[in-house]
């Protein structure tokens, strides 16, 4: 197991009348280099659960596990975790508060004591790795950026610390599509050629089912379904009744066949989706 | 006898630019922009991120005054303090994260909240609380507090709390962004429903195609100019108008497009999956 948890509980504000439990007995494990999404409803406990996964929560009961042991409690070892496993939360850049985009990036870096050489190489190759000239813009004010730049400062500002895991929460809320997809395909990217581990929550399938590798699925705390992206896809009617949905090429391929065409339904994108209804006029002239 | 439609929000040669300290030669968030808004009207207003969409609804319910230019709602300035309240009863506004704009302890007090500040008779403000609760499903919710309900519920108290103040016009912006599917449904529904059968008019802020779809109007934003408007039919179906903007089609459409492409000759202007999906079928069908 890379990294993963075992009958992991959480309950928040325990042994007062508030006491919710956000997390049931979630198991499951990932192995290094995979691109896996977390979904499920609003409330379902997706940011519950990516915070345990580096340590920022701690367990009412249950473990988290990195690298087949399970992650330690005492500061030393929490500091050491985060610096290889990075979140990048909600909304990140509501959070920035430095008044330059170098001064942003390097906050990390310089946390971990390195000397200003190296931090300025840690900045602009972050900087590079999320597509965006250090030159041109490590100087400017985070809030003179775009909505789809400022995200982008925020990815950067976790990989300064060159994690081997990458989390991120609902990465694209409030981004325009050209910023999802720029998203979407960097982390691609970076699974592709660098192995990075890339883990997102979220609650929108339609760009990013494709990516994945394998996918998770919590509802009320508890996971109900966990497997191989390819095959929790299939469960149309599950997803619809966890009020979640299929990407919208995928709905209307479900469309089709349901009218008795002979569609495949696991395909989950735009090219996809074409190449499947041309063949379907080699089968009568359509 | 035909009557001309009521003008509710107009803005005239509008611009805003926002100073940020020693920045004085920053370019304007928004510059002439000339329109109306009619009663009942369901505006969809869409545009890349910085392209003025937010600047624009805060200009609508006197959140930020124009640089240039004016906005008028039901025909007063918003630049002149003492309008400020009514203007906001007529424009109520929704935001994106619903965790920001619910402010008390149970749900009742929250679509509340605005009417006490009205200083209504607590007789009055008990029934028209019931009353919107009722309208939009959320009676047995009334005596919970907020931040246990769904996305999709919180929402809704917030259109709850802006519709109970009577408003001739709801604004949101992109007021499905957090939510999950589920949630976003029970809002585009709930929105529609207000829209078709209250006449309330919604200026609608989305970068999901698929909700612009529901509108009467698509308004384009650019680089702080509104370069486009029409019914969904003709502007949601310019794919290269939108790609040129980095915006997406709704999925149909991009779909319809690169089928048209290969050769299948499917009905114009098509908008829903289910539309896409009878064309195709009524090939086959001829075939």
């Amino acid at each position: 197991m890379f990294i993963g948890t075992e009958k992991l509980t959480h309950t928040y504000m325990p042994g007062t009348p508030f006491a919710t439990e956000a997390l049931d007995e979630v198991s499951f494990s990932l192995k290094r280099g995979e691109f896996a999404l977390i979904i499920g409803p609003s409330g379902s406990g997706k940011s519950t659960l990516v915070q345990h996964l580096n340590g920022l929560l701690r367990p009412t009961s249950g473990r988290v596990f990195f690298e087949g042991q399970e992650i330690s409690s005492d500061k030393r070892g929490l500091l050491h975790l985060r610096r290889r496993i990075g979140l990048v939360f909600q909304m990140p850049e509501e959070q920035f508060f430095s008044e330059s985009v170098y001064a942003e990036v390097a906050f990390a870096p310089h946390n971990l004591g390195l000397d200003e050489s190296e931090i300025k190489n840690r900045v602009k190759d972050a900087l590079g790795k999320v597509g965006l000239n250090a030159e041109q813009l490590q100087d400017r004010h985070p809030f003179q950026l775009s909505a789809g730049q400022k995200r982008l400062v925020a990815v950067a500002a976790v990989l300064s610390l060159n994690p081997e895991v990458l989390i991120l929460d609902e990465p694209t809320a409030g981004l325009d599509p050209a910023g999802r997809r720029n998203l979407f395909d960097l982390l691609a990217m970076l699974n592709r050629d660098s192995g990075l581990t890339v883990i997102i929550s979220t609650h929108h399938l339609d760009e990013v089912a494709a990516l994945a590798d394998r996918i998770i699925v919590l509802q009320h705390g508890r996971l109900v379904l966990e497997g191989v992206a390819k095959e929790i896809l299939t469960r149309r009617q599950q997803l619809d009744d966890l009020g979640l949905a299929l990407p919208a090429v995928t709905e209307i391929l479900h469309g089709l066949a349901e009218r008795g065409l002979p569609v495949r339904t696991d395909i989950f994108t735009l090219a996809g989706a074409r190449a499947e209804i041309n063949k379907l006029k080699g089968r009568r002239e359509l | 006898m035909f009557s001309r439609p009521e003008i509710i929000i107009e803005a005239r040669d509008l611009a805003y630019t926002y100073y940020s300290g020693e920045d004085a030669d920053s370019s304007p968030a928004l510059s002439g922009i000339n329109l109306a808004v009619y009663r009942g009207e369901y505006v969809a207003l869409i545009g890349p991120n910085g392209s003025g969409k937010t600047t624009l609804l805060k200009l609508f319910n006197a959140l930020l005054a124009p640089t240039d230019g004016e906005v008028r709602v039901e025909g007063i300035s918003t630049v002149e303090e003492e309008n400020i309240p009514r203007i906001r009863r007529t424009c109520g506004m929704i935001f994106q994260n619903p965790d920001n704009q619910l402010v008390a302890t149970t749900v009742e007090e929250d679509i509340a909240f605005g009417l006490e500040n009205l200083a209504l008779p607590s007789a009055e403000i008990r029934q028209k609380v019931g009353d919107v609760a009722r309208l939009l499903g959320l009676e047995d919710l009334l005596q919970q507090p907020p931040h246990l309900l769904s996305g999709g519920e919180k929402q809704r108290v917030a259109i709850a709390g802006v519709l109970a103040m009577q408003p001739g016009c709801i604004l949101m912006d992109e007021p499905t962004s957090m939510l999950d599917p589920a949630g976003r449904r029970d809002v585009i529904d709930t929105v529609c429903e207000l829209n078709r059968n209250r006449g309330i008019a919604v200026v609608h802020v989305t970068h999901f195609p698929e909700e612009a779809v529901f509108a009467g109007r698509v308004i384009v934003l650019n680089q702080g100019r509104l370069i486009r408007q029409g019914p969904p039919e003709e502007v949601l179906t310019d794919l290269s108008l939108l790609h040129d903007l980095g915006l997406q089609g709704p999925a149909a459409v991009e779909l319809a497009a690169l089928l048209r492409e290969d050769g299948f000759s499917l009905q114009p202007q098509l908008l829903h999956r289910r539309e896409l999906v009878n064309s195709l079928c009524s090939l086959e069908r001829k075939s």
